[in-house]
């Protein structure tokens, strides 16, 4: 499956350029030489560091908020999915 | 792949589907709103794919799952279904069981609260590509399966979506104005 973003990569990125490539960064989907050239503008770039740590907390916290499906619910699929091999569709 | 009713068919459907269950349950609750509707969704969305095991390719699993929800969710929203498995004398309680638990709830409880008003507040298509990248966990390109648009389309909505989040959640004084 190619999921990865590419784009061209000049040697150094400006903050523009980090900017509008930054969220596909932190969500692992940018190709691996723009993901090393933002992660290199990261380190040096204050400003832009802490554009992508204000994002990164925003994901966490989304992330927590993701209720985990309740145990009972993924059960009863587990024993549709079952009684589907041994009864059939009908 | 072998047809359905036959052993070895319904092995590869089981060793397919069933380590994907916990991730349709998610994109099911984003997209029906609720535990118990996601529940029928996905049952639905299993009883389609084993139906139409025979035209899978064996490739890509999720995606393939994630197709035909986002079809069996089309058609669940002209007509509704009757259950198809639930036991009726313990759904309520679990209809209120989101499985959070308590200690879920104190990590940062006045962030978590704002967030929850903020993505609440969301428009529909943003909170959509949010809850499904960032809370169900999926890929652009499975949340684009998911919602039947272009992989592009999910970048553009999570973008917009979580800039909003900050600037709801700047605005009550709890994100987005370290600089």
């Amino acid at each position: 499956m190619t999921r990865l973003i590419r784009r061209r990569v000049p040697d150094h990125l400006s903050c523009r350029q980090v900017a509008k490539v930054l969220q596909t960064h932190l969500d692992g989907e940018l190709d691996d030489e723009t993901a090393s050239a933002v992660a290199e503008h990261l380190e040096m770039c204050r400003r832009c560091g802490l554009e992508a740590a204000t994002y990164i907390e925003l994901k966490e916290a989304l992330a927590r908020r993701a209720a985990p499906v309740p145990t009972a619910s993924l059960e009863r699929l587990r024993s549709f999915v079952a009684e589907l091999d041994a009864h059939g569709a009908e | 792949m072998v047809p359905p009713g036959d052993g070895a068919a319904d092995e590869a459907f089981e060793r397919l589907v069933v380590p994907e269950l916990d991730v349709l349950m998610r994109v099911a609750r984003s997209l029906s709103g609720n535990t118990a509707d996601a529940e029928d969704l996905v049952q639905e969305t299993l009883l389609r794919a084993y139906r139409s095991i025979e035209r899978f390719d064996g490739r890509y699993p999720r995606a393939w799952l994630l197709t035909i929800m986002r079809n069996a969710n089309i058609n669940r929203a002209r007509r509704r279904r009757p259950q198809l498995q639930r036991d009726p004398d313990t759904a309520p309680e679990e209809v209120a069981d989101d499985g959070r638990s308590a200690e879920d709830d104190v990590v940062d409880p006045v962030l978590d609260a704002a967030l929850d008003d903020a993505l609440a507040a969301l428009p529909l298509v943003y909170r959509r590509a949010v809850e499904l990248v960032d809370m169900a966990g999926l890929s652009y390109r499975e949340a684009a399966e998911a919602l039947g648009v272009r992989q592009g389309t999910v970048m553009s909505r999570l973008h917009r979506g979580r800039q909003r989040l900050r600037e709801r959640l700047a605005a009550t004084g709890l994100e987005g104005d370290r600089t």
